[in-house]
C-alpha cells in the first residue's frame, strides 16, 4: 500500500534466507531492554549498528504492572478490524484482536488464535486451521469457529454486502468459502491458488459474533462497538477513546499467551514528528517512531534508546506513461526514463536527507524480501555523463535555453508532484530538480494534499511525474503497482505501465505455491524492471523507534512495527508505574 | 475634520517687511509631513521597511555580486554550516546559502505582503466609499456581504482556500485578502459617513458637484490617512499571517523560498543547527516591528486626536 | 422602538450566516472531486466499492441538493457524521469545544491581569524609563510569530529544563495521559499554550490602558478631586482606573467573538485537542461535513455574540437604537 507516514503489514510465510540472521537477533533479544539491529547487508546495504548504549544487559527480572505511553501521528478512526483501513486504527486493533495468524519481526507466521499455521491441501485451494483450545474473549465467552467464519463473512459474504469493508475486493474474489467442521477447526477454501492468501489475509483480527453476530449489516458500519468495543481476544482490552487525545488500553487477563505483563497502554495522538522528538526527550511518551531529522537530537537527550532495522518501504517516482498525456510523450523512451535516474547522485542524499538513515534502492523489491535481487540486470551508479549520452542519443538535444528538446520542439519540462508535509520527500523533489537541471532536464516540484495526490495518482492520473513512499507485505507481489490490470482508474498502477513480460511474471508468481518458482520468476520481473525503469526506487527505508530507557522487551522489527505486535504481551517497565 | 484642498493663508507680521520672506502655507498635509518627519523612531523604520523592500527587488543583483549564491542551488555536502565564509549566514540542510534564500525569500514575503495591502485597499475602500456615500439599499448590501467575510474567523478561511487553490504568492495575497478588505471597508464607510454631514459636502453637492468628483477629491482625501495607516500596520499583520499559514504548510510551498517557510522548516532542525531559526526569525520580528511602529507614527503625525498624548 | 432594532439585527445576523454557510460551501465543492475521503489508500478497494461509499456520502449530488439537504439537517441539529471516522459531527464539536473555551478564556484572563498593571504603570511613569520598556515591550509583542513563540518555550520549559532535572512544563495535551486529570495537571499544562496566546491581547490591551488611563487623568473631573484634596491614590483608582476600564472592557468584548477560533495555531502547536485543531486536521483530509459543521457552529457563535452585544448596547445606551 502506499503509505502517508506509516506502515502497513501482512503476513506471510517462512524464507530462509533470514533464519541465519535472525538467530543472531534472538540472542541480542534474550538480552532484553530495547537492543538494536543490524541490517543484513546483501552487499549494497550499509551496515546500520545503533547500540542502545547504557541499556540494561544484565538478566533482570521482568516486572509486572505499570503502563506505557505511546506517541503517533494519526487518530484512531475504528476499532472494527473488518472496517479499519488507516495503519493507526490497525495498531490499536492488533492490540486487542488476535487474527489467526501473527507476525514475527522477520515476517515468519506464526499461529496466534491458531495453533500453528494451517495445513495447506496438495491443490493450494484449502488451509485448515486448528484454534488453541480454551480460547476466551475477556468477557469470559469461548472463541470458538463460529467467531472466526462471522468476522470473514462481513466482507465476503453477500449477505453483509452493505458492510463497508475495504477488504471485500480481495476477500470476495480469492475466497470460496469459510466453513467449521468443529468449534475448533477453521476451513478455508480460495478460488483460485493465492500464494500471499496467509500473509494477506490471515491476521485479521476476529470479532466477537456474540456481540456483533445479532446486527444487520448496515448496523455494523455504525455499531457501537467500533468507537468502544466491549469484549477483546488480545493482549489488551478497550478502556475508553478521547478522540483527537489518546486510547487506553488495560490488561485483558484472559488472553491466550497469558496475561501482559503492562497493566495499562496508552496511545496519545501527536500533530508533528518534532512533537513525537520532544516528547519523547522529556518521558511525556514512553515509545515513538523517530523521523530521520530528529534522530541525532533524540539520541543526545540520553534518556531514549533507538531502534532502527531496515523496513520494505521504500521512496520512489514514477513517470506518467499515458501516451495522451504530456508525461507519455516525454517518457516513452526508455533511454529518457533511464537517463533521468543515472543523473541522480543518491548517495549524496543519504546523508543529506535521511542523516544516514536510508540506503540507495537497487531493485524493485525491498530488501527485506526474500525475493530481494540486488544486483538486477541494471544497477545504476551516478553518472552524470552517461545521463547526457543517453538523452543526446534518444533524440533530446541542449536548446539555447540549456533545456533539451526533441526534434519536434517538446521541451523536456515537467512537473513532480508530492504531498506536503513530508520533509523527506519535499528535499527529494528539491535535489532531483538541481540534478535534472544540470543535465538540460527542467523540472517543477509542486507540492499538494495528499489525498489530492492519492486522487491523481488513483483516479485522474493528472501529472507528469509523482514521488511517494510505498510499503510492501511479507510477500514479495508488487501486482498492485506495476501489473497492467491496475492501470485502468481505481487501480494503483498511475504510471500507466503495461508490460506483458511483467504481467506473466506477476501472475505465474502467485498461482504457484513453489517458493523457489517465485524466486525465479520475482527475479525476473526486477530484471525488467531495472531495464524499463517505468518507477524508479530511490532509497529504501529504515524503521526507527525510540523507547525510553524505562521501557524492556520491546521488540521492534521489520514487520514488528504498527499492527503486528506479539511482543507487546511481554513488555515491562522497569519502575513499575 | 480637515479642511479639504483647502489653504490656509498665514498673514504673518513680517511678510510685508521681509517681502519674500512669508512661511509657506501650511495645510494639513504639510503639517502632518512634518509631524512625521520629526518623529525619529517612525522615519527610522519606514526607512528600513523602505530598504528592506528595495533589496527584495533588487535580489539578483545581490546573489549576483554580493553573496554569489543561486538561492535554490544545493550543495549537499556543505550542509547546517555556521555564518562564515563563503556562506555569511550559514546553509540550511540542504546546502543553499541562507542569506541569498532571505534576499529572495523577502521578495516573496514583502511582496505578498504588500499586494494584500493593495487589493484590501482598493476593494475596501471602493466599497466602503460607495457603501458610505450613496447609503440606503447598496449600503445594506454591500455591508451585509462586509459582515459576512467578517463572520466567518479568518484561520478557517484562510485554511480551506489555501486547500483549494494552490497558494503562489499572488494568490496567496488574494486569499488574505479577501478576508482583510472587509475591515477597510467598514473603516473607510464610518469616515466617509462622519464627513458627509459637513457643510462643506453639501455646499459642493448644492452646486452641482457630480458625485463621482466628489468622492474623489473630497472624500477620498479625508480617508487618505485612515488608509495609510491601515497599510502600514497591515504589512506587519500579513507577514505573520503569511509565516502562520507556512507553519500550517498552507502558505508558499518549498522550495519556494519566504521568510515564513524557512521559519518553519528551520524548526524541525533546530538540533544541526540553532542559526536556520535565528535569521529569518530576527527578520519577521524586526520587519514585523518596524512595520508596527511606522504605523503608529502616521498614525500620531496624521491625527493627533488620536494620539495617545 | 428596541423591538424593531432587534428584528433587523436578528434579520441580518440569520443573513450573515447563511451567506458564511454559502461561501463556504461554495468553496467546499470545488474540492468534491473524485477523492472519497477517508478511504485510505487500499489496492483491494474496488471501483464498485468506491462508487458505493461516494453514494453513501452524498458526493454524487448536484451543488444545490447538497447545500439544501445539509442546511436543512443543521437546522434541525442533525450535524451529519463526519466522513473520516463516522462519528457525529456535533459530538466531536462539543467535546472540543470546552477545550479551546478553557484555553482562550485563561489566555484572556491572564491578558486582562497583566495588561492592566502594565497599562497603568506606563501612564503613572509617562515618558520614563519603564514607561518605554514597557512600550518596547508591547509593541515586540505583536511582532512575534505565535508558532515560533510556542515552540522556543517547549523547547527551554520544557526540554531543556528537563534535561537539566529542573521542574519543567508539559509540551502539549490538556492533562497527562496517565495519572493526570486533577487540576493541578491542567494548570501546569494550560500555562504556556496561554501564555502564548494572551501575548497577542496582552501588546494591545496594555497600550489601551495606557492612552484610556492617560485621557482619563487629564479630565477636569480628576483636577477637581486633586483640588478637592482627595489621596493621590484614590484619585487614581478610584476614579481614573474605573473610567479607563470602560472603553477597555469594550474592546476586550469586541475580541470574545474571536474566542473559538483565535487559539488554532497555539492549538496546533501544543497538540491541544480544540476546535481550531479540529477544522485543520479534517480539512487537510477533504473532511467536509466536519469541517463545514465546525464553521458553521464556530459562526453562529461568533454572530449570536455579536448579536447580543448589539443588543445589549442598545438597551444601554438609547443613542444607538435610533441610528
Amino acid at each position: 500500500m502506499i503509505r502517508d507516514e506509516e506502515a502497513e503489514d501482512k503476513g506471510f510465510e517462512q524464507f530462509e534466507r533470514f533464519l541465519e540472521d535472525w538467530s543472531r537477533r534472538d540472542f541480542l533479544r534474550r538480552m532484553g531492554g530495547a537492543a538494536a539491529w543490524t541490517a543484513f547487508s546483501g552487499g549494497v546495504l550499509e551496515f546500520l549498528d545503533a547500540c542502545a548504549g547504557g541499556n540494561t544487559t544484565t538478566s533482570v527480572t521482568a516486572k509486572k504492572g505499570g503502563h506505557i505511553v505511546e506517541g503517533a501521528f494519526s487518530d484512531v478512526r475504528t476499532f472494527n478490524s473488518m472496517l479499519s483501513s488507516d495503519t493507526a486504527s490497525n495498531q490499536v486493533i492488533g492490540l486487542m484482536f488476535d487474527g489467526l495468524l501473527n507476525s514475527k519481526k522477520n515476517g515468519d507466521l506464526v499461529g496466534a488464535l491458531a495453533q500453528d499455521l494451517p495445513k495447506t491441501s496438495t491443490d493450494g485451494l484449502t488451509y485448515t486451521f486448528k484454534l488453541r483450545p480454551n480460547l476466551k474473549w475477556s468477557d469470559g465467552q469461548p472463541l470458538t469457529a463460529d467467531d472466526v467464519i462471522f468476522t470473514y463473512q462481513l466482507a465476503y459474504d453477500p449477505k453483509y454486502a452493505d458492510v463497508a469493508s475495504p477488504r471485500r475486493g480481495d476477500l470476495s474474489k480469492y475466497i470460496a468459502s469459510v466453513t467449521a467442521p468443529d468449534p475448533q477447526t477453521v476451513v478455508v477454501t480460495t478460488t483460485q491458488v493465492f500464494a500471499p492468501f496467509l500473509a494477506t489475509h490471515g491476521q485479521y483480527g476476529i470479532l466477537p459474533k456474540h456481540v456483533l453476530g445479532s446486527l444487520s449489516a448496515k448496523e455494523i458500519n455504525t455499531a457501537d462497538f467500533n468507537k468502544a468495543p466491549t469484549v477483546a481476544n488480545g493482549a489488551f482490552k478497550f478502556v475508553s477513546w478521547q478522540s483527537g487525545q489518546q486510547v487506553t488500553l488495560v490488561r485483558n487477563d484472559n488472553y491466550w499467551a497469558g496475561p501482559a505483563l503492562l497493566d495499562q497502554y496508552i496511545y496519545k495522538v501527536l500533530p508533528d514528528s518534532t512533537t513525537v522528538a520532544n516528547q519523547l526527550k522529556t518521558g511525556e511518551i514512553d515509545i515513538g517512531p523517530v523521523d530521520p531529522a530528529q534522530y541525532d537530537s533524540v539520541k543526545a537527550s540520553g534518556n531514549v534508546a533507538i531502534t532502527e532495522f531496515p523496513v520494505a518501504i521504500f521512496d520512489f517516482y514514477a513517470y506518467n506513461l499515458d501516451p495522451t498525456k504530456l508525461g507519455g510523450k516525454l517518457f516513452a523512451q526508455k533511454e529518457v526514463r533511464q537517463a533521468l535516474v543515472y543523473a541522480l547522485d543518491r548517495q549524496s542524499w543519504v546523508n543529506a536527507i535521511y542523516f544516514g538513515h536510508a540506503s540507495v534502492a537497487t531493485s524493485v523489491e525491498p530488501p527485506t524480501s526474500w525475493a530481494f535481487k540486488a544486483k538486477p540486470q541494471v544497477v545504476y551508479n551516478f553518472d552524470k555523463a552517461k545521463a547526457n549520452s543517453l538523452l543526446d542519443a534518444a533524440g533530446w538535444a541542449k536548446g539555447s535555453d540549456g533545456i533539451r528538446a526533441n526534434k519536434d520542439g517538446l521541451k523536456l519540462q515537467f512537473e513532480m508532484h508530492t504531498n506536503a508535509g513530508n520533509k523527506q520527500r519535499e528535499s527529494l523533489l528539491t535535489v532531483m530538480q538541481q540534478s535534472w537541471k544540470d543535465i538540460g532536464v527542467d523540472a517543477t516540484p509542486k507540492l499538494i494534499q495528499f489525498p489530492q495526490l492519492v486522487t491523481e495518482i488513483v483516479s485522474t492520473r493528472a501529472f507528469d511525474m509523482f514521488l511517494v513512499g510505498f510499503s510492501w507485505t511479507q510477500d514479495p507481489d508488487e501486482a498492485p503497482l506495476f501489473h497492467s490490470r491496475n492501470a485502468a482508474p481505481g487501480g494503483f498502477n498511475g504510471a500507466d505501465f503495461k508490460n506483458a513480460d511483467v504481467d506473466a511474471a506477476l501472475d505465474g508468481a502467485l498461482v504457484t505455491l513453489d517458493k523457489n518458482k517465485r524466486k525465479q520468476l520475482y527475479y525476473q520481473f526486477q530484471d525488467i524492471m531495472s531495464d524499463q525503469v517505468p518507477a524508479p526506487i530511490l532509497m529504501f527505508n529504515v524503521g526507527l523507534w525510540g523507547t525510553s530507557k524505562r521501557v524492556m522487551a520491546a521488540d521492534f522489527g521489520t514487520y514488528n512495527q504498527f499492527q503486528q505486535r506479539p511482543w507487546m504481551k511481554d513488555v515491562w517497565v522497569s519502575d513499575g508505574k | 475634520m480637515i479642511d479639504p484642498g483647502g489653504i490656509t493663508q498665514l498673514d504673518l507680521p513680517g511678510a510685508a517687511i521681509e517681502g519674500e520672506a512669508r512661511r509657506p502655507a501650511q495645510s494639513y498635509w504639510n503639517e502632518s509631513w512634518e509631524r512625521l518627519r520629526a518623529n525619529r523612531i517612525g522615519v527610522f523604520c519606514g526607512a528600513l521597511i523602505l530598504i528592506l523592500a528595495l533589496i527584495a527587488i533588487a535580489a539578483p543583483v545581490f546573489s549576483q555580486f554580493v553573496t554569489h549564491f543561486d538561492p535554490a542551488r544545493q550543495h549537499l555536502s556543505d550542509n547546517f554550516r555556521s555564518p562564515g565564509h563563503p556562506y555569511l549566514l550559514g546553509t540550511d540542510e540542504l546546502g543553499r546559502d541562507t542569506l541569498t534564500r532571505l534576499i529572495y525569500g523577502g521578495r516573496v514575503t514583502l511582496g505578498v505582503a504588500f499586494l494584500t495591502v493593495a487589493l484590501s485597499l482598493t476593494l475596501g475602500t471602493t466599497v466602503g466609499l460607495v457603501a458610505g456615500y450613496y447609503g440606503g439599499w447598496p449600503d445594506d448590501i454591500l455591508m451585509r456581504v462586509v459582515d459576512v467575510f467578517l463572520a466567518i474567523p479568518a484561520i478557517f478561511l484562510f485554511i480551506l482556500m489555501s486547500i483549494l487553490f494552490r497558494p503562489n504568492a499572488i494568490t496567496l495575497a488574494a486569499i488574505i485578502a479577501s478576508v482583510g478588505w472587509g475591515g477597510v471597508a467598514r473603516l473607510v464607510r464610518g469616515e466617509v459617513l462622519s464627513v458627509k454631514q459637513r457643510d462643506f459636502i453639501l455646499a459642493t453637492r448644492s452646486i452641482g458637484a457630480r458625485d463621482l468628483r466628489l468622492i474623489f477629491r473630497h472624500l477620498l482625501p479625508n480617508v487618505l490617512p485612515v488608509l495609510i495607516v491601515a497599510a502600514s500596520l497591515g504589512v506587519g499583520q500579513i507577514i505573520l499571517i503569511e509565516a502562520a499559514l507556512d507553519f500550517l504548510g498552507l502558505g508558499i510551498q518549498p522550495p519556494t523560498a519566504s521568510w515564513g517557510n524557512m521559519l518553519t522548516n528551520a524548526e524541525s532542525y533546530f538540533f544541526h543547527s540553532g542559526w536556520l531559526v535565528v535569521f529569518p526569525g530576527v527578520t519577521i520580528f524586526v520587519t514585523v516591528l518596524a512595520s508596527n511602529l511606522f504605523g503608529n507614527a502616521v498614525r500620531d503625525a496624521f491625527d493627533p486626536r488620536l494620539k495617545a498624548h | 422602538m428596541i423591538v424593531k432594532f432587534i428584528a433587523r439585527r436578528l434579520l441580518a445576523s440569520v443573513i450573515v450566516v447563511l451567506g458564511v454557510t454559502a461561501v463556504t460551501l461554495t468553496l467546499m465543492d470545488r474540492t468534491r472531486g473524485a477523492y472519497v475521503p477517508g478511504i485510505d489508500l487500499n489496492p483491494a478497494l474496488r471501483p464498485e466499492d468506491i462508487a458505493r461509499l461516494r453514494a453513501d456520502l452524498g458526493l454524487d449530488q448536484p451543488f444545490y441538493q447538497w447545500y439544501v439537504t445539509w442546511l436543512w439537517n443543521v437546522l434541525h441539529g442533525d450535524f451529519g457524521r463526519s466522513m473520516i471516522d463516522g462519528s457525529p459531527v456535533l459530538t466531536h464539536i462539543l467535546e472540543r469545544l470546552p477545550n479551546t473555551l478553557e484555553l482562550t478564556l485563561t489566555a484572556v484572563v491572564l491578558g486582562i491581569l497583566i495588561s492592566i498593571p502594565l497599562g497603568v504603570i506606563g501612564a503613572l511613569r509617562r515618558g520614563s524609563k519603564t514607561d518605554h520598556a514597557l512600550t518596547v515591550f508591547s509593541v515586540a509583542g505583536f511582532a512575534v510569530p505565535q508558532f515560533w513563540l510556542g515552540l522556543m518555550l517547549i523547547l527551554v520549559f520544557s526540554v531543556t529544563f528537563e534535561h537539566y532535572g529542573w521542574p519543567w512544563l508539559p509540551s502539549g495535551g490538556v492533562t497527562s495521559p496517565f495519572g493526570g486529570g486533577d487540576i493541578g495537571d491542567r494548570l501546569l499544562h494550560l500555562i504556556m499554550p496561554a501564555t502564548v496566546l494572551s501575548f497577542f491581547y496582552l501588546s494591545l490591551w496594555s497600550r489601551f490602558t495606557r492612552s484610556s488611563m492617560l485621557e482619563v487623568l487629564s479630565q477636569d473631573y480628576i483636577r477637581t478631586a486633586r483640588a478637592k484634596g482627595m489621596s493621590e491614590r484614590r484619585v487614581v483608582y478610584l476614579h481614573g482606573l474605573r473610567n479607563a476600564l470602560i472603553p477597555l472592557v469594550t474592546l476586550i468584548g469586541l475580541e470574545l467573538p474571536g474566542l473559538v477560533s483565535g487559539g488554532l495555531i497555539v492549538e496546533v502547536v501544543f497538540s491541544w485537542p480544540g476546535l481550531g485543531r479540529l477544522a485543520f486536521e479534517r480539512a487537510l483530509q477533504y473532511d467536509y461535513t466536519t469541517v463545514m459543521g465546525v464553521v458553521f457552529f464556530v459562526t453562529l457563535l461568533v454572530v449570536a455574540g455579536n448579536l447580543l452585544a448589539d443588543v445589549l448596547y442598545a438597551v444601554l445606551d438609547p443613542r444607538i437604537r435610533y441610528s
